[in-house]
């Protein structure tokens, strides 16, 4: 009795741990962050088709649908609350379909996503961009959109955002918005000081010291001219190439024989290495703290008026607005000043949405995705946020061609492509190393391109 | 009858570790084969594998920035473990007395432990802002300092404020065990210690020391290998910089996989951190061990 006794007990213990391995080792189709819009319950009788842009294809009406979507835009504020609408206005045209957001930062997603695809976990649909493209590609998770979104629907979007989405003719997203980046500047200072917009970058620290001063008489400045994004990561390197690229030095180019090669090292990278060096050693225009000034924190300073200008895309105004309602009517934009000579830069900033070419439920997302791209959907998520629409009936439209966003637009001109290298996001971070070296004064600006040229060419090295 | 009760006997032991024998199983040693597997490819874990061998180790031992990183590692390592033990060892003997509320203040002083990584690392981030943080505010009002304190953009201070930061969330676990150690020696060698003129000193150095040697190094091994590994605090705080100043070895793994998507060289990376790992703790018991006897 008591050896059975023993062996039953063992025999328990032994489906215990089995049961606590199987459960702790079981994934999770949910991952963090998610949010599902409202639940769908209601019924769709008299819902208007009026927003809706898609074919309305959402498989049978009594089959389930749950779609989800890696997003970066649903966790910032104010974009999650319009995209979360379009879910639940979507869900209410299609009672039987469920959408739920995975919401993941900007910094963080494509790492999110990369694990989702090697724990076999892929979203139905999610974000895609020029910097991410090329590797979403190589790493066969993205379907062919000209099919499932059909020629006269691709047709629609400004040829400008087509270049930097398809690979080997697939359209391996749908952009969604651009974000061109530009300089946001506080309109109604630059009036009180009697300043106009810089076009060169003499005029910017002209214009950065004259905006830094004591406002409130206490012997200490607080309030800075410029609040730059300082921070060693893709917030950071993602502004100051284009500003290197005004000044006539490309991060990446291909040179006669079609081979990428860096500028890093020429007399130009440097002179941008020394522009941001000088603007917080020597003139002094930037807050204190520009290593720990990522884009939120950079936002707030901006929103609590401690800084006059910043370079970001139109997105910002919204962001800003959202914690500061009072600054109304007091931002505006601007291409980027650049070097004398040389013209300005700007790059589109594109995000897009992809669908998995393993997702069960292409033809739904397909429709989610004409349907977010609609004309009235895609300017209300310009009014709201900013962005500006990928469709050439929303741009053309007179909402966009605002005061406030006409600087924005005019850089939309002057992007230049994204170069399609999986390794890109190193290259932003070595130029966000080389900016920092020369701001802590650890390497002059010389010195700080060289080590960042010898990083990108390791790089290239990697890719033969 | 008898050789059927010893033979269930010794078969009962294998019975009861065998759940743990298989968590461990799936649990560290498959991810650590899987990761020593993933080191010899160019892999992007998907539909890429290109088999290189021992490419990545040799690239990655001959790299001077690498070797530059585990140096900073070391040193952060070093910076945390001793200053968990300094503080976890005087808060551990001020426990061990008879004080008021002695219970009370034990549970507050255990209550950095409990912070998850991210919220102690968002904490100290607000602390250490030069424009809103508390530090240059309490500073600055006492008009100890004209203009802000850029802590973390300091060169010569991100290390150490990283490091702070991280002492101040992991000294409770060596507070803990240490009060656990020295509640374990008897007071019997205390007294007699006393009896024959021995003074706090010379208490604290034949008797404190080698009878928490056991504790002491579990708790080194613990906590340098911990601390040799982590990511979270120094990532949400400078994310490796100023420049390259707080760049530890497990933030280039970390870019390595998730921004540069190079998996077959990032595992080739934490191998060479679980060798090193491995080398630390067998050091150390060596050294203790030496000691002790």
């Amino acid at each position: 009795m008591a050896t059975r006794t023993k062996w039953l007990n063992a025999t328990l213990m032994l489906f215990l741990a089995l049961a606590l391995v199987v459960t702790g080792c079981g994934g999770n189709s949910s991952s963090d962050n998610s949010k599902s819009g409202s639940s769908s319950g209601g019924s769709s009788g008299g819902s208007s088709n009026s927003q809706s842009g898609g074919s309305g294809s959402s498989g049978s009406s009594d089959e389930q649908i749950t779609l989800r979507i890696v997003s970066p835009t649903v966790v910032e504020n104010p974009e999650g609350e319009v995209e979360t609408k379009y879910a639940e206005e979507y869900m209410k045209l299609h009672p039987n379909v469920k959408i739920e957001f995975i919401g993941v930062p900007m910094n963080e997603v494509y790492a999110k996503i990369i694990t989702m695809a090697t724990g076999r976990d892929m979203p139905d649909i999610f974000i895609n961009s020029p910097e991410f493209y090329a590797r979403a590609y190589e790493m066969g998770l993205t379907e062919d959109l000209n099919t499932l979104l059909g020629e006269e629907f691709v047709n629609g979007f400004h040829p400008a955002t087509l270049r930097e989405a398809v690979i080997d003719g697939q359209l391996q997203y749908a952009p969604f918005f651009t974000i061109p980046t530009g300089l946001l500047y506080r309109k109604d200072w630059f009036e009180e000081e009697g300043l106009s917009v810089p076009e060169t970058w003499d005029e910017f620290v002209a214009a950065a010291q004259k905006l830094t001063k004591d406002t409130d008489g206490d012997g200490n400045v607080d309030r800075w001219g410029f609040a730059m994004v300082g921070s060693k990561n893709g917030s950071g390197g993602s502004r100051f190439i284009p500003i290197m690229r005004t000044f006539g030095a490309a991060e990446l180019v291909k040179n006669e024989n079609g081979e990428w090669v860096t500028q890093f090292d020429t007399p130009e990278a440097a002179q941008a290495f020394q522009l941001y060096g000088d603007l917080v050693n020597k003139y002094e225009v930037v807050p204190p703290g520009p290593f720990q000034t990522s884009y939120a924190e950079a936002v707030s300073l901006m929103a609590s008026e401690k800084t006059a200008m910043m370079v970001t895309g139109p997105h910002t105004i919204g962001a800003v607005l959202k914690q500061n309602p009072s600054l109304e009517g007091k931002l505006a934009g601007a291409p980027l000043p650049h070097a004398p000579g040389k013209d300005t830069v700007s790059v589109l900033g594109m995000l897009g949405f992809s669908i998995y070419n393993g997702s069960k439920h292409k033809e739904v997302a397909a429709d989610y995705l004409k349907f977010i791209l609609s004309k009235e959907n895609q300017l209300e998520w310009n009014k709201v946020t900013g962005r500006f629409p990928s469709r050439l009936d929303a741009l053309e439209d007179p909402q966009i061609q605002s005061p406030t966003l006409s600087g924005f637009m005019q850089a939309m001109d002057f992007a230049f492509q994204v170069p399609d290298v999986p390794f890109y996001a190193d290259v932003q971070v070595a130029a966000a190393e080389g900016y920092q070296s020369v701001i802590g004064k650890q390497a002059g600006a010389e010195e700080a391109a060289k080590r960042a040229a010898e990083a990108v060419n390791q790089l290239l090295e990697s890719l033969k | 009858m008898k050789k059927s009760y010893a033979y269930s006997s010794s078969w009962s032991g294998y019975w009861f570790i065998l759940p743990a024998l298989l968590t461990m199983l799936v649990l560290i040693a498959y991810p650590l084969l899987y990761g020593v597997y993933i080191s010899g490819f160019n892999t992007n874990l998907l539909n890429k594998w290109d088999f290189v061998g021992l490419k990545y180790y040799i690239q990655i031992l001959s790299d001077t920035e690498f070797l530059n990183k585990i140096w900073i590692t070391l040193k952060y390592a070093a910076l945390v473990v001793a200053g968990n033990f300094v503080v976890g060892m005087s808060l551990a003997l001020l426990l061990n007395r008879e004080i008021k509320f002695r219970l009370l203040f034990r549970a507050i002083l255990i209550l950095p432990w409990l912070f998850p990584d991210v919220v102690v690392a968002l904490l100290w981030k607000w602390l250490y802002n030069p424009l809103y943080g508390l530090f240059n505010y309490l500073l600055q009002s006492m008009h100890l300092i004209k203009t802000p304190i850029e802590w973390l953009d300091s060169q010569h201070f991100a290390l150490f404020g990283v490091a702070i930061a991280s002492v101040w969330k992991g000294y409770p676990l060596v507070m803990i065990m240490l009060l656990a150690g020295l509640q374990s020696i008897s007071k019997d060698l205390y007294e007699a210690a006393e009896i024959d003129g021995c003074n706090k000193w010379q208490l604290f150095r034949h008797i404190t020391i080698p009878g928490l040697m056991p504790v002491t190094l579990v708790v080194l091994i613990l906590e340098t290998v911990w601390w040799f590994k982590h990511f979270t605090i120094v990532w949400l705080l400078t994310a490796g910089g100023p420049i390259n100043v707080t760049s530890v070895v497990s933030i280039d793994i970390y870019r390595t996989a998730f921004q540069s998507f190079q998996f077959g060289r990032a595992s080739a990376m934490a191998v060479i951190v679980f060798v090193i790992c491995l080398l630390m703790s067998y050091v150390y018991r060596r050294l203790l061990e030496t000691n002790d006897q």
